[in-house]
């Protein structure tokens, strides 16, 4: 017994001690780890914030997450309270809305805000400003723009300029037609154009939006509003951008439902142009296709003419609310943030920077894809800031997917998804 | 008097509690009572009554809406969608699965060489994760570069959809929850079939019945209980199917395999709307619970006791 | 020369018919693993060329290199090993109490308490796990492997195994051990327990497979990534739409399959021998 007591008291003592030395303040960051997801890459590096942490006392402990099941954790996390809640959550641009919703994230405050705001380029502007000048978070460097990619040797073996993209509607698909390539037994062996019809809406509409934007048609009547307006898909604009797509799969059968995922059939071989992410071909050309010899421009629009447009995402560091150390945190985040940790890592990781004077400095200035890029860039327009964005997608993706796969008309397919996403933004309001 | 009467009584009763040892049985039931009561109903249960509210877990606000989310989900087309895919799955998967099972038990308990090695092979996918295994048959499905349709091609058969086809997912994924689950429901079976004595069978074949009677006549009437625990066991597993859907198809093409659980899933994490998700899980609960009753019901009806 | 009779023959060929269709069926469930396997150790050019190369032209084993060095697999492994020992052990200690008391046992309230263990299997986890969460949250379990075990100290298909395996061992026995002056806690252990033995250890390796394979949960709870479990490891490496990076997730549901199936495959005899005998015959 009394042994017992000298044994308790010690290990009071200890834990105590121990308890002590870890006064230092940790700051937890959350990000999707694996494959999926490039843009975090830098976070594999678990020195990354050590300066910071030698500078400020503390420890940034960078916690790792699967990407499907991550909103669910971080749901989960929130609702049990103010100490399981990370202080920065890297997420996903497109899942900020949602949070938003749920008045779930800090606000930058003002006067970072501010500096920040007049000190990157114009389309990183578009993606931090959520109207009057508020920012909820910082977008990540390395800016998914979309973009027509093609593989430049099918272009020449079809006698097409290789150098060159469609421009218009008309080229795009008489391009297509001309690339295709059938095996014996009429099958499709290679697709003109590689099309996104399966997986989660939001990837459908994200890689269907250039030819909506192509058409004069949108998502929403005011892209920057978070709350109210009305979505501007169903018209002859929208309706041109779907059979557009439906013709080439029924009519010209230049490409096909049975391409699971058109960057995979880019570096595969068996697409020749495909629209989406521009920095995913840049990530994983070098490594799976390394023979490919490929294009970047802007996607064709409808008629000579029209004004280009395709569309940004980035990844997006926020803090929640709940958040328990916020000076330290926002610290935290303008330091990973900051002009020179801005150019060291887009130089590592051979990604795009934010801030101006970054993209005047070498390697930016000659790297083909920065200039490729640059060239592209103003015409970029973000998604939709409205707290209903979840909703918007989800219903023009099922319309999509319902024409592309036969299983509705155009008409009123658009029809349902108008209805169901005015409903999503006004039920976000609220 | 009255004080020993009721002690009398006391006695008595403590007595009874004694001799049908009520004491030993709750004793026994405790822990287990109070650790799914803690961690699985007292859950299950929040859960089920935030169906009735307008839940905004993560501002702390819960208002009363009664049956507002139910009918709600009549009208909801997704839903019903899902409810609809949900009920062909389970209509397709629990006879199969169980009926392959219960054929591959019987041969495998028949004497012949590598019985066991067999037996291990046809259990092996049961082995496996959900996760895992679902990623490699999405590879096998792959329209260009999977097994399944290089397969086809080889035999100078048109390629197939699978996955990314409307029409052909929800029976591609059919076929991988067979593949998954017959493991286990012949294991099942063979222990059931071990049980069965000898002699029934050494009687039958005495009075010149052959295999095809024996099997009918004997091994699926007193295979009646495993039986049931087997449908019913399925029934209730497969009306919650999950992972395989998140992994291969994410509910689509075009709603084509969405399920309830996924479409509940949604609403609760992508869509915050937890006290609809609750709703779609007590409806869940409901049909299955409906749907075992009946099932134990039809089959209390036909079971033999030897 | 030997002429077979027909009903020799009949035999013969019910034989071969046996072991062909036998051999197909199992030529079917093992593709995919086969696949699994031959891909985790092929080059790149081999795993998406046309003819199917059912045999790599050659070996490679950089697959497995980089998922070992992506994440530290010995720590996956130890956990997950960890949370299934306990919860088999717990879940079939607690069940063979809980399923003797409602097989052999008439109470008050038993039906209640058996239907209500039931009906938890009937809710969706991934509804309930919020729930769960916060609760466990409370406790402070969260990111601790007692966090995994919350929810799977006991399970309600063992219980209900184990309570239909009991049932079907004759009273007699019991009241002849009573009356021996047996107490029921001896009685459960050394005579229905060795009894049920097949039994105990067929529920011992489903619930052990639940375990090891369970996903959904680990992720929530879990998120220092040395308390990881191998299924939350694995999932990491998935890329359906995109990648051709076939190598290495082969490689890590490798590393995650091939323990259970030769696990498995050590245990068919000792599952397949514990056949019930009962004390009394008739």
């Amino acid at each position: 017994m009394k042994y017992l007591k000298t044994l308790l008291i010690l290990l009071v003592l200890t834990l105590l001690v121990s308890a002590s030395a870890i006064a230092k303040v940790t700051i937890t960051l959350w990000y999707p780890e694996g494959q999926i997801t490039a843009g975090a890459a830098h976070f594999a590096d678990k020195t990354l914030f050590a300066d910071f942490e030698a500078k400020n006392n503390c420890k940034v402990d960078l916690v790792g997450g699967d990407y499907d099941t991550m909103r669910q954790k971080i749901f989960a996390a929130m609702a049990a309270g103010a100490g399981r809640v990370p202080d920065i959550l890297f997420v996903d641009r497109s899942w900020v809305p949602g949070l938003l919703k749920e008045d779930a994230l800090e606000s930058v405050p003002e006067a970072d805000a501010k500096q920040w705001l007049a000190a990157v380029s114009p389309e990183i502007v578009e993606l931090s400003d959520y109207g009057n000048g508020q920012m909820w978070g910082y977008p990540q460097y390395g800016i998914d723009v979309y973009g027509i990619t093609w593989n430049k040797d099918y272009f020449a073996e079809a006698g097409f300029d290789p150098e060159r993209a469609p421009q218009t509607w008309a080229e795009f698909l008489y391009y297509s037609l001309k690339t295709t390539k059938k095996d014996a037994a009429g099958n499709l062996t290679r697709v003109g154009y590689a099309i996104r019809h399966v997986g989660h809406p939001h990837g459908v509409v994200h890689k269907f939006l250039w030819a909506l934007w192509g058409a004069g048609a949108d998502l929403i009547t005011d892209p920057k509003a978070l709350k109210g307006g009305k979505v501007l898909f169903n018209n002859e604009g929208g309706k041109a951008a779907l059979k557009l797509v439906y013709d080439m799969i029924y009519v010209d059968k230049s490409t096909s439902l049975n391409f699971p995922d058109p960057r995979a059939a880019l570096l595969q071989g068996i697409a020749a142009m495909q629209i989406s992410e521009t920095i995913s071909i840049q990530a994983r050309q070098p490594k799976e296709a390394p023979n490919l010899r490929w294009g970047v421009d802007l996607p064709p629009v409808r008629y000579v003419g029209y004004e280009p447009a395709t569309n940004l995402n980035s990844w997006f560091y926020s803090v929640p609310r709940l958040s328990m150390n916020k000076e330290l945190t926002w610290k935290a985040i303008k330091w990973i943030n900051s002009v020179q940790r801005d150019y060291e890592l887009c130089a590592k990781y051979k990604s795009t920077p934010r801030y101006k004077e970054n993209w005047a400095k070498p390697p930016f200035t000659t790297d083909p894809y920065a200039v490729a890029l640059r060239k592209m860039l103003p015409y970029g327009r973000a998604y939709p800031n409205n707290l209903g964005l979840d909703g918007i997608m989800e219903a023009l993706g099922a319309a999509i997917q319902q024409v592309w796969h036969n299983e509705a008309e155009i008409g009123p397919a658009l029809a349902e998804a108008e209805e169901l996403a005015n409903k999503a933004i006004r039920d976000a309001a609220k | 008097m009255s004080t020993s009467l009721t002690f009398a009584s006391f006695k008595h009763w403590f007595l009874v509690i004694h001799r049908r040892k009520y004491f030993h049985a709750y004793l026994f039931i405790a822990p287990i009572i109070i650790l799914f009561g803690i961690f699985r109903v007292y859950p299950a249960i929040q859960t089920l009554a935030y169906s009735f509210y307008n839940v905004e877990l993560l501002r702390h606000r819960f208002t009363f809406i009664g049956m507002e989310n139910f009918f709600s989900l009549l009208e909801d087309k997704i839903f019903l969608k899902a409810t609809f895919n949900t009920l062909m799955y389970v209509g397709c998967i629990v006879p199969i699965s169980a009926g392959i099972g219960v054929i591959l038990a019987v041969i495998l308990c028949a004497k012949f060489r590598f019985r066991q090695f067999f037996k291990a092979v046809y259990f092996s996918p049961f082995i496996t994760s959900t996760v895992a295994a679902a990623m490699v048959w999405w590879w096998l499905y792959n329209p260009q570069f999977g097994l399944f349709n290089n397969v086809l091609k080889l035999l100078h058969l048109p390629p197939q959809s699978w996955l990314m086809s409307s029409r052909q997912a929800l029976m591609s994924i059919i076929i991988f929850s067979i593949w998954k689950t017959l493991g286990y429901n012949m294991i099942i079976y063979i222990a059931g079939l071990q049980a069965i004595p000898e002699q029934y069978y050494e009687a039958a074949r005495i009075d010149g019945a052959n295999n095809l009677v024996q099997f009918f006549k004997i091994t699926i009437p007193l295979l009646a209980p495993i039986t049931t625990f087997i449908l019913i066991y399925n029934t209730i597993l497969a009306f919650q199917i999950f992972d395989q859907v998140f992994v291969l198809t994410g509910g689509g093409p075009a709603y084509s395999t969405t399920v309830v659980v996924l479409e509940l899933y949604q609403q609760a994490f992508l869509k915050h709307r937890f006290g609809y998700a609750s709703a779609m899980a007590a409806v869940l609960f409901i049909i299955i619970l409906g749907i075992t009753i009946v099932q134990y019901a039809i089959s209390k009806k036909r079971e033999i006791v030897y | 020369m030997k002429v077979l009779q027909s009903k020799e023959y009949a035999i013969f060929a019910g034989k071969i018919g046996l072991y062909v269709v036998v051999s197909a069926a199992a030529v079917i469930m093992v593709a995919p693993f086969y696949w699994m396997f031959v891909t985790s150790v092929s080059p790149v050019q081999d795993i998406v060329s046309f003819p199917p190369k059912w045999l790599p032209s050659y070996l490679v084993f950089e697959h497995f290199v980089e998922v070992l060095n992506k994440a530290p697999f010995h720590f996956y492994y130890m956990n997950s090993l960890t949370v299934a020992m306990v919860s088999v052990g717990c879940s079939l200690f607690l069940g063979l109490f809980a399923g003797y008391a409602f097989a052999v046992y008439k109470f008050p309230l038993q039906n209640f308490f058996f239907l209500l263990i039931l009906s938890t299997i009937m809710v969706p986890f991934q509804v309930t796990c919020v729930a769960l969460y916060i609760l466990v949250a409370k406790i402070g379990w969260v990111d601790t492997l007692w966090g995994i075990l919350a929810p799977n100290f006991a399970s309600a298909l063992g219980i209900f195994l184990i309570r239909q395996s009991i049932k079907s061992i004759p009273p007699d026995l019991i009241e002849a051990a009573r009356l021996d002056g047996a107490g029921e806690i001896r009685i459960v252990l050394t005579i229905i327990a060795p009894l049920i033995k097949a039994a105990l250890a067929t529920v011992g390796m489903i619930l052990f497979l639940n375990s090891w394979n369970d996903f959904l949960w680990p992720v929530i709870v879990i998120n220092s990534r040395n308390l990881r479990t191998i299924p939350v490891g694995i999932a990491l490496f998935k890329d359906p739409y995109g990648s051709m990076n076939y190598g290495p997730l082969m490689a890590a549901a490798v590393i995650s399959t091939a323990p259970m199936l030769i696990a498995y495959f050590f245990s068919q005899k000792f599952i397949v021998k514990g056949i019930a005998v009962t004390g009394l015959k008739g």
